[in-house]
């Protein structure tokens, strides 16, 4: 190791910069001529675009050289990263490198290597990493590669409750709807005016005489009648029940004795006259 | 530094442990520590002794911040890590990352117990197999073949290729993610040693990512032979190559809450019992070699070239790393939580459906400078659940303005009656999981709860109260009235 790491040192004084030379790509697909293109892939990014569909195969061929001498090297790492700048996503594909330096790389689509990370709509940037121990490190942009988008990347089932969930609202029922006022009105109308017109009319040819609706005997009763009624309009608006109750026995046992009093009264009277 | 003595009697050893337990309860019945963590000061460091001067401005700057350091050799017996059932250290850093085999409680087993009785963890792992690396797996690590250490030769530099400065700046972390390398982390840390590629698992999250250009190998082989066994591993196919900055160096896993708190009804804020590990690839990250170490770095300049050396970032990474673990930062809490109706005050027992509920809790954060809990308004992304078997309310509860650490959010009950839950649930990697959950019961209207006098019903009340009407004019009038017919008919 400590050799090594000398042996290092000693190289890296006069270190030169590995390089890629006659770097080619072809898009072979299954009908049609392959298109090969050569070009020179430089650190920065590139402006290369390269467009792979399901059915095609990209080639790509190079070969790692010293910069200074042009010779072939074998470099420990030559790999090809696919990076996707908008999702993070990234993988690493090894190429293998001859002792002189060449290197190939198929890529099908239709097959595509487990390296290749998964893909949206944006493109793959693909850059050339290239170290050695005995020569300085390069780092060269290929090109941005289009592929189809894959299925995104697994993750595991718990991963959303980590992140901001989606707001969620609850569905109410519509208020229920109610007819316009005229309509009831009318009919409120309707009601009030049909019933007691009729009753009102009956009463009329009858025509009954109430000479002791203010009679001491007769009054109490009617006003207890009345009370009760009273009472249960109360209920209606706003008592509980068991107040109602308890307002309802009292009022219960007067309207007992005022009742007694009344038929008492009406009997005594009936009675007189038949007399 | 202070090192425990071991008592040699059992009789003495008892009392001492007797003594001991009585001032721990003391210590953790007055309201702070004295060390900037939110769980206690005691730390202890497994370590061959001989190296204890490899690690002083790390173990020197723990100091300072008040924590207590006790050491152990891996193969010493004493001082245990659980004795009685209980944790003897709040927090356990293992800087031992070489070392084969340990001392008999130093094992899987009690390292995760240690987790689950509210110890915390800094464990770094070797290039050798030892218990961590086959604990590792167990907190979804993958860690590439032994002897496979991290390699990179970018940038260009005169240390050997397994001695990589990683860039903090450029780390990616993700919004809601707390960010344990805080900015004063500043130039490159240098690192050395093993790599993990992390599982998908929410409860783990990277801290540091390796650089893109790095990867695992073996690199004392000749140069055409790595890189065969580079494109042969790859061509395996899944795990084979470990490479780019998908892997980590530093992971942090915040355990889940431990001890049966935080779940059934009205259970209370949770977070005593949750423990962090910190996962780091290679001891030497804490090491005063790299703390001192520079990083040279060529800045490329108009007129040429210019070499630059910079202190690293090491000093202040391995005490960021180690706060984050033993619960400095990122350490939450909920004090209160008060729900009530819109325009009234005080608790209601129960809701009617449909009522406007306006739910409202109060967050702390503990702040390691002044160690004490500071109410904390810097949630973002707080939401609450209004639950019965599903949610059906989910709403975000945000900070209130003028009241510190204070969240309010009002919402419209459901139309469904049943036995609710408030729940608020706020896991976000590297802060502390947050759980609350209230019952509350949401009942239909009372019989008189309904709205009163529509104008539907006009014609009924009408109706009802002409009968009402009638009966006692009938009453009146057959009471009061004279029977005319009658006395003709009885007169015939």
């Amino acid at each position: 190791m400590k050799a090594a790491f000398l042996l290092f040192l000693a190289t890296a004084a006069h270190a030169a910069k590995l390089s890629a030379d006659s770097v080619k790509y072809s898009i072979i697909s299954a009908k049609g001529e392959p298109s090969t293109k050569s070009f020179v892939p430089t650190e920065k990014p590139s402006s290369e675009v390269v467009t792979l569909s399901g059915d095609q195969t990209l080639k790509l061929s190079l070969q790692v050289v010293d910069q200074a001498t042009g010779k072939g090297v074998q470099p420990e790492q030559a790999f090809l990263r696919f990076y996707d700048e908008q999702s993070g996503e990234e993988g690493i594909q090894p190429i293998r490198v001859t002792s002189s330096g060449k290197a190939k790389f198929d890529l099908s689509m239709a097959k595509p290597p487990a390296s290749l990370p998964p893909t949206s709509t944006a493109p793959l940037k693909v850059t050339l990493l290239l170290g050695s121990s005995s020569h300085s490190p390069q780092k060269l942009e290929l090109f941005n590669l289009h592929v189809p988008a894959s299925h995104p990347a697994p993750v595991h089932p718990d991963e959303v409750k980590f992140h901001l969930l989606p707001e969620l609202a609850h569905t109410f029922r519509p208020d229920p709807k109610l007819p316009p006022r005229a309509i009831s009105a009318l009919f409120t109308g309707i009601i009030l005016v049909v019933p007691w017109s009729i009753l009102l009319g009956l009463w009329l040819s009858v025509s009954p005489q109430v000479p002791r609706l203010f009679s001491p005997n007769i009054l109490p009763f009617t006003a207890s009648l009345g009370a009760f009624e009273f009472l249960l309009y109360r209920y209606w608006v706003d008592l509980k029940l068991g107040d109602v109750l308890t307002y309802g026995a009292f009022l219960g046992v007067v309207t007992v004795f005022t009742g007694r009093h009344a038929l008492a009264s009406i009997a005594d009277r009936r009675l007189g006259s038949q007399k | 530094m202070r090192t425990r003595s071991h008592s040699k009697s059992p009789l003495s050893w008892s009392l001492f442990t007797l003594l001991s337990v009585i001032l721990s309860a003391l210590v953790q019945l007055s309201s702070a520590g004295k060390s900037a963590s939110s769980t206690g000061d005691s730390v202890l460091v497994i370590l061959e002794p001989a190296k204890k001067a490899e690690y002083s401005i790390f173990l020197d700057g723990l100091e300072k911040k008040g924590y207590t350091i006790t050491f152990r050799a891996p193969k010493e017996e004493h001082p245990l890590l659980i004795e009685d059932g209980l944790p003897n250290f709040s927090h356990v850093i293992l800087l031992a990352s070489d070392t084969k085999s340990f001392a008999k409680d130093i094992g899987p087993q009690s390292l995760v117990q240690l987790l689950s009785l509210g110890t915390n963890l800094v464990l770094t792992l070797g290039l050798k197999q030892n218990l961590l690396t086959s604990l590792a797996p167990e907190f979804s690590l993958l860690l590439p073949p032994p002897a496979t250490p991290l390699v990179s030769f970018f940038p260009e530099r005169s240390d050997s290729p397994n001695v990589i400065p990683i860039d903090v700046s450029s780390q990616f972390i993700p919004n809601d993610t707390f960010s344990v390398l805080s900015s004063q982390v500043t130039g490159k840390v240098w690192f050395s040693g093993t790599p993990f590629a992390l599982n998908p698992n929410p409860l783990l999250f990277p801290i540091l990512h390796a650089p893109a250009e790095s990867f695992a190998a073996d690199t004392s082989d000749a140069s055409g032979l790595v890189s065969d066994a580079l494109a042969d591993a790859s061509e395996k196919g899944g795990e084979g190559l470990w490479a780019g900055s998908s892997l980590s160096v530093v992971a942090g896993f915040q355990t889940l809450i431990g001890g049966g708190t935080g779940h059934g009804p009205d259970a209370g804020s949770g977070e005593d019992k949750q423990t962090r590990a910190v996962w780091v690839g290679g001891s030497s990250l804490f090491s005063d070699e790299f703390a001192k170490k520079q990083v040279v770095e060529k800045i490329i300049q108009e007129r040429g070239m210019k070499v630059v050396e910079n202190p690293s970032g090491n000093k202040q990474a391995a005490l960021e790393i180690a706060g984050w673990a033993f619960q400095e930062r990122g350490v939450l809490r909920i004090d209160e939580v008060t729900h009530h109706k819109v325009n009234q005050t005080g608790p209601v027992e129960m809701y009617t459906t449909n009522d406007e509920i306006v739910y409202t809790t109060r967050i702390s954060s503990f702040n390691p400078s002044t160690k004490k809990w500071e109410r904390y308004s810097g949630l973002k992304d707080l939401q609450l659940e209004f639950t019965m078997l599903d949610p059906h309310v989910r709403t975000a509860l945000l900070p209130v303005s003028g009241k510190p650490g204070t969240y309010s959010t009002t919402f419209r009950a459901p139309d469904r009656h049943g036995v609710f839950k408030f729940v608020i649930s706020y896991q976000r990697k590297g802060f502390t999981h947050l759980h609350h959950t209230l019952s509350v019961a949401v009942v239909p209207p009372r019989h008189d709860g309904y709205p009163r006098f529509l104008s539907a019903a006009w014609p009924y009340y009408a109706g009802a109260i002409s009968t009402s009407v009638g009966f006692l004019l009938f009453c009146a009038i057959y009471v009061a009235g004279e029977a005319k017919e009658e006395k003709k008919n009885k007169k015939e």
